[in-house]
């Protein structure tokens, strides 16, 4: 070797390794408030968990522009273009070309978007099928093309076909294929496909090289299954994760934003925290019980005890931002005299006690928890048994509880929340019910004249006399607006700026890179 | 009683014990606050001198819902290890007296039993049962049957052969009247002895069931329910976790002090040494 090779030699075996150090991060771990994953087949996915990362696998026929949960930025995604009917019943998509599926499942083809929405609208394989409920058949015209009928016109029908719940689009083939499965190894057109599932560790996934927008930057995704907060934080602390589900509290927020190189990210949507009383159950049948209940919660107090800059109060029983909200819906203010004078008046002078099914999810035992309080100053004792949370999930559906705790959000537009809990339809325990925990059926006409007014103003005013009717009612008691809290490095840009994201959590996509 | 409390080991024990005892009996009295007052404006606030150990995410005070939880850890372990006592000693004595393939059929259970680790065979009692303070109580009282059921049998294998137990026969009192009016008080020390530590287990498991969320209910103040909640909180407020932690280890190691010193005082062969 002369002595130019040593050299060159020498200094190669420095750059080498500084050229790797300052290469770019491509694996990203997110840590995630999670025991395990659940379902991963984007129909049957309901929790907060499994709907975060579906959305990464995943793609549907049109999608909310990265970083936002507008209507207004709805966007081409599978389908290149649309149009539409006169009467706006019948929809055409035209599929955009040489969309490939993950693991070798062939291209992406009228076919699969056939089944993928006939199976949305399927009750028995799909969590989402209320809201293809207008949907009268969906066919392929061609290779590339897909028509929609509708036995009615739709609030939003692009609203259902989004990059949420059951717009999204699966492989046909894959999951005949797979069967059961495929709940486990998902096949979609997304980002991001699964490589591997650790129970109660994590679920790996990689990129897909051939994804339609290009491959993305991002070679690996980890995402870790963390229940304990106080390990999610150290653990974000000590480095160990990019990306972590964080917890709408004022404490965490203001603590996590002080951490170097810390982003904390709260965005929409807002789950609204609503007590549905269950008014076919005694004592809850006296509308009297359930004013007083109404006047015992003391929602200003709810938002000092979560903070303001992660939680809102709510003035209505959808949440705000929906459109077609009702600002002035009439909700009744704290009042314990009020309270405890109606309990009086309904016979229950000494106070009452109802027996009440919970989840032992942290977040939501703690709100119950101050509910609980809030309504002991007014003699109303609540029972609490407290379940884990699928068994919750499963107790509450049969109607087992006097009153439920509910945190939610929807498609933002007025139509979703007040048909899935609030239109006779959706009682639970009946053959088409979503989840009307209290049986309400105070504003049905409203719910469905709104859903076919071509008007725009009256279609408007329509949701909101439905609010006020259900306000009036007493059917359900709104506690308190959440906003979704997470925290990220800051050397890890999304690709978009992150407002919103239906998907309650952030939206990982082919841009997604560490800087 | 002068030769246990001699024992500096014993004495810090029993001041422990003594003093949550106290904590609990007088808690109506002596809690600054009410244990289930929620004070949202006070939340998360560190040990101040308006709380003495600071209060929770709800704004309860700490040391108020440690002097309440002590009455819960309290109950739990006094009533499971009485009824662990009472059953667990009664089939120990009654299988040594008899004797035979009965005694073998017996302690064959209480073997089976023993192989459980008492936190999962409470674990697997509350899930089945629901968690209810009752509940509890007879899953920790589960644990510790067939530890007594073994601690009575012995001394009783040899006792049942001594003549004292033998004129009793001869003078036809019943079994019943052997067994526990001629044999009991001679066990009685040994048994107590092992109820003061096996009441430390019962506070730990019941912590333990209590932390991870198989307690009794919530509102109610429980040690381990107050360890989990502060848990969560770890990162923000320690002394959510840390205060209700040196109770149980306070409890837990006065109890096992105080059994300690009452052994090497019962114990002949260490009496005098």
């Amino acid at each position: 070797m002369t002595f130019r090779q040593a050299l060159l030699a020498a200094a190669l075996s420095f750059a080498v390794p500084l050229a790797a150090h300052a290469a770019p991060k491509t694996d990203l771990v997110v840590g995630m408030a999670a025991q395990d994953i659940g379902k991963l087949d984007p129909h049957l996915a309901v929790s907060t968990i499994d709907r975060t990362v579906v959305a990464w696998i995943y793609n549907a026929l049109v999608r909310f522009k990265p970083g936002s949960m507008s209507p207004a930025d709805i966007e081409p995604d599978l389908a290149q273009s649309w149009e539409f009917s006169a009467d706006k019943k019948v929809w055409t998509f035209h599929l955009r070309p040489g969309v490939t599926f993950q693991g070798g499942y062939g291209e992406l083809t009228a076919d699969d978007v056939v089944f993928s929405l006939t199976k949305s609208g399927d009750p028995k394989r799909s969590a989402f099928s209320a809201d293809f409920a207008a949907f009268e058949k969906v066919e392929a015209l061609d290779k590339l093309t897909v028509r929609i009928t509708l036995k009615q016109t739709l609030p939003s029908l692009l609203g259902i076909l989004t990059n949420y719940s059951g717009g999204f689009i699966v492989s046909k083939k894959a999951v005949e294929t797979l069967g059961d499965s495929f709940a486990s190894k998902p096949v979609g057109t997304g980002p991001f496909a699964v490589a591997s599932l650790t129970p109660n560790q994590s679920l790996e996934l990689v990129a897909n090289k051939g994804y339609f927008r290009g491959a993305p930057k991002l070679e690996k995704i980890s995402y870790r299954f963390m229940p304990s907060n106080a390990s999610r934080d150290l653990a974000f602390q000590n480095g160990e994760l990019d990306v972590e589900y964080g917890i709408s509290d004022q404490t965490w927020v203001d603590r996590t934003r002080k951490l170097p190189g810390a982003v904390v990210d709260v965005f929409e949507p807002a789950e609204e925290a609503i007590l549905h009383l269950n008014m076919a159950q005694k004592p809850l049948d006296d509308i009297r019980v359930r004013q007083a209940i109404a006047y015992a919660v003391n929602r200003p107090e709810l938002q000092r005890w979560q903070g303001p800059t992660v939680s809102r109060m709510p003035a209505s029983v959808i949440p705000g931002g929906n459109l077609g909200y009702a600002a002035d819906a009439g909700l009744l203010e704290f009042n314990l005299d009020k309270a405890k004078a109606l309990l009086a008046e309904a016979g229950f002078p000494n106070g009452l006690t109802l027996k009440v099914v919970h989840t032992q999810l942290p977040g939501m035992l703690a709100g119950m928890q101050v509910v609980q309080a809030e309504l002991k100053r007014a003699g109303i004792n609540l029972d609490l048994q407290v379940v884990e949370h699928a068994t919750y999930h499963q107790m509450i559906r049969e109607d087992l509880s006097a009153m439920v705790y509910y945190s939610a959000s929807r498609f933002p537009v007025a139509d979703f929340y007040l048909t899935q809990f609030y239109h006779s339809r959706s009682i639970v325990k009946t053959p088409t019910a979503v989840t009307n925990f209290s049986h309400c059926t105070v504003a049905d006409a409203e719910i469905d004249a709104a859903r076919t007014e071509p008007n725009d103003a009256k279609q408007i005013a329509l949701w909101q006399t439905a609010q006020k009717k259900i306000t009036a009612a007493v059917c359900a008691v709104p506690l308190i607006e959440t906003l979704q809290t997470w925290v990220h490095k800051d050397t890890l840009d999304y690709g978009y700026e992150l407002k919103g994201s239906l998907s309650l959590g952030p939206l990982i996509t082919e841009l997604t890179q560490f800087k | 009683m002068k030769a246990i409390l001699r024992n500096p080991t014993t004495s810090i024990g029993a001041l422990f014990c003594i003093l949550i005892f106290v904590g609990a009996i007088l808690a109506p009295w002596i809690s600054p606050y009410d244990p289930l007052d929620q004070n949202i404006i006070d939340r998360l606030q560190p040990p101040s001198a308006e709380y003495w150990l600071g209060t929770d995410i709800y704004g309860r005070d700490v040391l108020s819902r440690i002097l309440w939880g002590a009455r819960i850890s309290l109950v739990v372990s006094v009533a499971a290890i009485t009824v662990a006592v009472v059953i667990g000693g009664a089939i120990g004595m009654v299988s040594a007296y008899i004797g035979g393939r009965f005694d073998l059929f017996v302690m064959q259970v209480m073997d089976v039993l023993l192989s459980f680790p008492s936190l999962i065979l409470g674990l697997i009692v509350v899930a089945l049962l629901g968690p209810d303070l009752i509940n509890l109580i007879v899953a920790i009282a589960l644990t510790a049957i067939a530890p007594f059921a073994r601690i009575a049998r012995a001394p009783v294998l040899s006792l049942k052969e001594r003549a004292f137990v033998e004129a009793g026969r001869a003078l036809g009192f019943s079994h019943a009247r052997v067994l526990f009016v001629h044999i009991m008080p001679n066990i009685l020390s040994e048994v107590l002895v092992m109820a003061s530590l096996w009441m430390a287990t019962a506070v730990r498991t019941e912590a333990s069931l209590s932390f991870i969320g198989l307690g009794v209910k919530p509102p109610t103040a429980t040690w381990g329910g107050m360890m989990r909640d502060g848990f969560e909180a770890i990162l923000d407020a320690p002394w959510l976790s840390v205060f209700p932690g040196i109770a149980i280890l306070m409890l837990v190691l006065g109890l096992n002090m105080v059994g300690d010193g009452l052994r090497d005082a019962t114990d002949p062969k260490l009496s005098g040494s």
